[in-house]
């Protein structure tokens, strides 16, 4: 699957919800999704999961979709077991499953393509898991995941990325990000 | 009272309670708690977390690391929700660049209560012998985090303040937890 067309199909689907995205995932979305209420993760690495959860946890009406990669989930794994813990219902984990950190120059993450990450959340407690290997299907499963009670996390079979943060920068400060959908969702947005 | 009394975790608890309803604009309806705290376990701090797993109003969340701490709170911020953390003072050198990329360059006022395990009561922080110790101050120094140092049931006032003054800058702040709580 091209991550671009993975990102379309989940603004298709999206409805009101929250959108956290990270790395490869930030300079797509940024274009086909100007309007979403989306904050990004770049920076403090991993950490797209924990960000996800915080919104979810304080808005637990509204949906939360984290856009995160598995090089950036490694990077936090604990994270699984603090979402799984924490249990929200409204939270959907999209992992975007290359194979390597595109952003630095595509190294193979550790263990390559043989991590499973749909089983590792699955063992750590989350609601329902599952993985994806073709456009088609996720687009018919989206609705599914997108409403089904979490903790979800699907891991997709993607290609690399058109862009990166390091090939595309650009887009709000983060400070600026985080003051704006604060105030969005304190003026019910 | 003795120089050397520990706080009880009561009055810490209540403090954060004061520093949560101070921020709030409406009180917490239904089902929604006052405020959360983000522990990852500090064994200095180890009374409050107990007081807290009891506690009705406040929802005490562990997490697996101190960066996700940071992370969630931040989180819970955008969300329109108040939040401390509650980690010891290892947690902090393991979680600089995550208060850094979110709480200084994100703006996210990050408040958090670090306890200072093995600091001798007799010697000021800086002063101590044990690194994990002595670097605390110096290191939010660096980033420019302002910091105060909670020893006595007089400064459970800090708590308030430092919360306040966290949200009023937009960035983080601390209180050192200098003396192990009862």
């Amino acid at each position: 699957m091209r991550p671009e067309d993975v990102l379309r199909a989940i603004n298709e689907a999206r409805g009101e919800a929250l959108v956290v995205p990270t790395m490869t995932a930030v300079p797509a979305w940024r274009t086909i999704a100007p309007d979403a209420p989306s904050v990004a993760c770049v920076g403090f690495m991993g950490g797209a999961s924990s960000l996800g959860l915080g919104l979810a946890l304080a808005q637990p009406d509204r949906r939360v979709i984290v856009l995160d990669g598995d090089g950036s989930l490694l990077m936090q794994l604990g994270s699984l077991a603090t979402v799984a813990g924490a249990a929200p219902a409204n939270y959907t984990h999209v992992l975007f499953a290359n194979g390597v950190y595109q952003t630095s120059g595509s190294q193979e993450i550790p263990g390559g393509a043989g991590v499973d990450f749909a089983g590792m959340a699955e063992a750590a407690g989350y609601a329902f898991t599952t993985r994806i290997d073709t456009l088609e299907e996720l687009r018919i499963r989206l609705p599914e995941l997108l409403s089904t009670e979490g903790p979800v996390l699907v891991e997709l079979a993607v290609e690399e990325a058109e862009l990166t943060p390091m090939t595309a920068p650009g887009g709000d400060p983060l400070r600026v990000q985080v003051a704006k959908l604060r105030e969005r969702l304190a003026s019910g947005g | 009272m003795p120089e050397n009394e520990q706080i009880p975790a009561p009055l810490i608890v209540e403090a954060l309670k004061e520093a949560f309803r101070g921020q709030r604009t409406a009180p917490a309806a239904a089902g929604e708690p006052l405020g959360w705290v983000l522990s990852v376990p500090d064994t200095h701090q180890r009374s409050v977390i107990r007081e807290l797993e009891q506690d009705d109003e406040l929802r005490l969340l562990t997490c697996s690391t101190e960066d996700e701490a940071n992370a969630i709170a931040a989180g819970l911020y955008v969300g329109g929700a108040e939040v401390a953390l509650m980690i010891q003072h290892a947690g902090l050198y393991a979680s600089v660049n995550t208060l850094r990329g979110v709480g200084l360059d994100g703006g996210v006022p990050i408040f958090a209560l670090v306890g200072l395990l093995s600091r001798e009561p007799e010697l000021e922080p800086r002063e101590s012998p044990r690194s994990m110790v002595r670097f605390a101050e110096p290191l939010l120094d660096t980033f420019e985090v302002p910091h105060a140092l909670l020893e006595t049931r007089d400064d459970l006032g800090l708590i308030p303040e430092y919360y306040a003054l966290s949200r009023e800058r937009s960035g983080p702040a601390v209180v050192l937890v200098g003396r192990e709580t009862a």
